[in-house]
């Protein structure tokens, strides 16, 4: 559930550590980012010396939630943090890795370069 | 189609049940519900909660070294279909049952035998020591009828002596 104001952590090596949501794409009412959700960012946290600076904003994809995800086969899957991989325009992720496990409905949302550099596929 | 082991109290979780939750070194852990759940973020041992699997498991109250416990083994090869195969394990089915709920029995009577002994024990000392628990309650009551009745006589033998005085 992630909603303007809320914090992610940056789960690749863009540069960036922490984003905030300042929105939720696709949504014409406030509503809620959920994994495969493309969400704008604001980066409050990064490393020194990388393309993604603080205080850019950014294009990122949700990829863990803390809230459970329901899959259609009832499984219900919960992570350990709400994390982000920054993407450009064309849904490819700006860093060249990604940490972390990450959830398979990313692949049905097209994010497929994403899901081939994730180390573990849930 | 896979049945899952609950993470805090090992019963199976059937498909559509219960919750998944993914660490960030992405190692998975099964919960069949809620229950199970909180006490895994509430950092809870298995071990330690004695209605768990785990725990009566490593207190050797359950067996637990067996080759029934062969069948549901977690095996990461897949098993390619096999009609004989399958009716022969079909077949195996009901003999393995049989044989896991003797050997169950057999346990917990190996199990017991500790029991008995101290049982046994406690009933002797009870006996030798405080036999008006196991004296039957009627001749309790007799007893205590008599002393009722010697007490009432006792009381009344001082006031008929005045009235024979007077």
């Amino acid at each position: 559930m992630i909603q303007t104001q809320s914090y992610l952590n940056v789960a690749d090596n863009s540069g960036a550590r922490k984003i905030m949501c300042i929105r939720v794409l696709g949504t014409s009412n406030p509503s809620y980012a959920s994994i495969g959700d493309v969400i704008i960012g604001v980066v409050k946290d990064a490393s020194p010396n990388m393309p993604v600076k603080r205080s850019d904003v950014v294009r990122a994809v949700v990829v863990r939630t803390r809230k459970a995800l329901r899959r259609i086969d009832g499984m219900s899957i919960r992570f350990d943090d709400n994390a982000a991989v920054i993407i450009n325009q064309d849904n490819n992720p700006r860093g060249t890795r990604v940490f972390g496990p990450i959830a398979r409905e990313l692949r049905d949302k097209n994010f497929s370069k994403i899901v081939s550099l994730a180390p573990e596929v849930i | 189609m896979r049945l899952e082991k609950c993470y805090v109290c090992s019963s199976t979780v059937y498909p559509g049940h219960g919750t998944m939750f993914v660490r960030n070194d992405a190692k998975t852990f099964r919960f069949c519900r809620s229950k199970c759940r909180k006490l895994f973020s509430m950092k809870k041992n298995p071990r330690h909660l004695r209605w768990t699997k785990a725990f009566r498991a490593a207190a050797g109250k359950e067996l637990v070294v067996d080759a029934t416990f062969e069948f549901e083994r977690r095996r990461n090869v897949v098993a390619k279909y096999d009609r004989e195969v399958m009716a022969s394990s079909l077949r195996a089915l009901t003999k393995v049952s049989e044989v896991k709920v003797l050997r169950q029995a057999d346990f917990h009577r190996r199990r017991m035998r500790a029991k008995e002994v101290t049982d046994r024990k406690d009933g002797l000392r009870d006996l030798t020591q405080s036999i008006q628990l196991v004296e039957p309650v009627l001749v309790r009551e007799r007893a205590d009828a008599k002393a009722r009745v010697a007490a009432a006589v006792r009381v009344e033998e001082p006031q008929a002596r005045m009235a024979v005085d007077e």
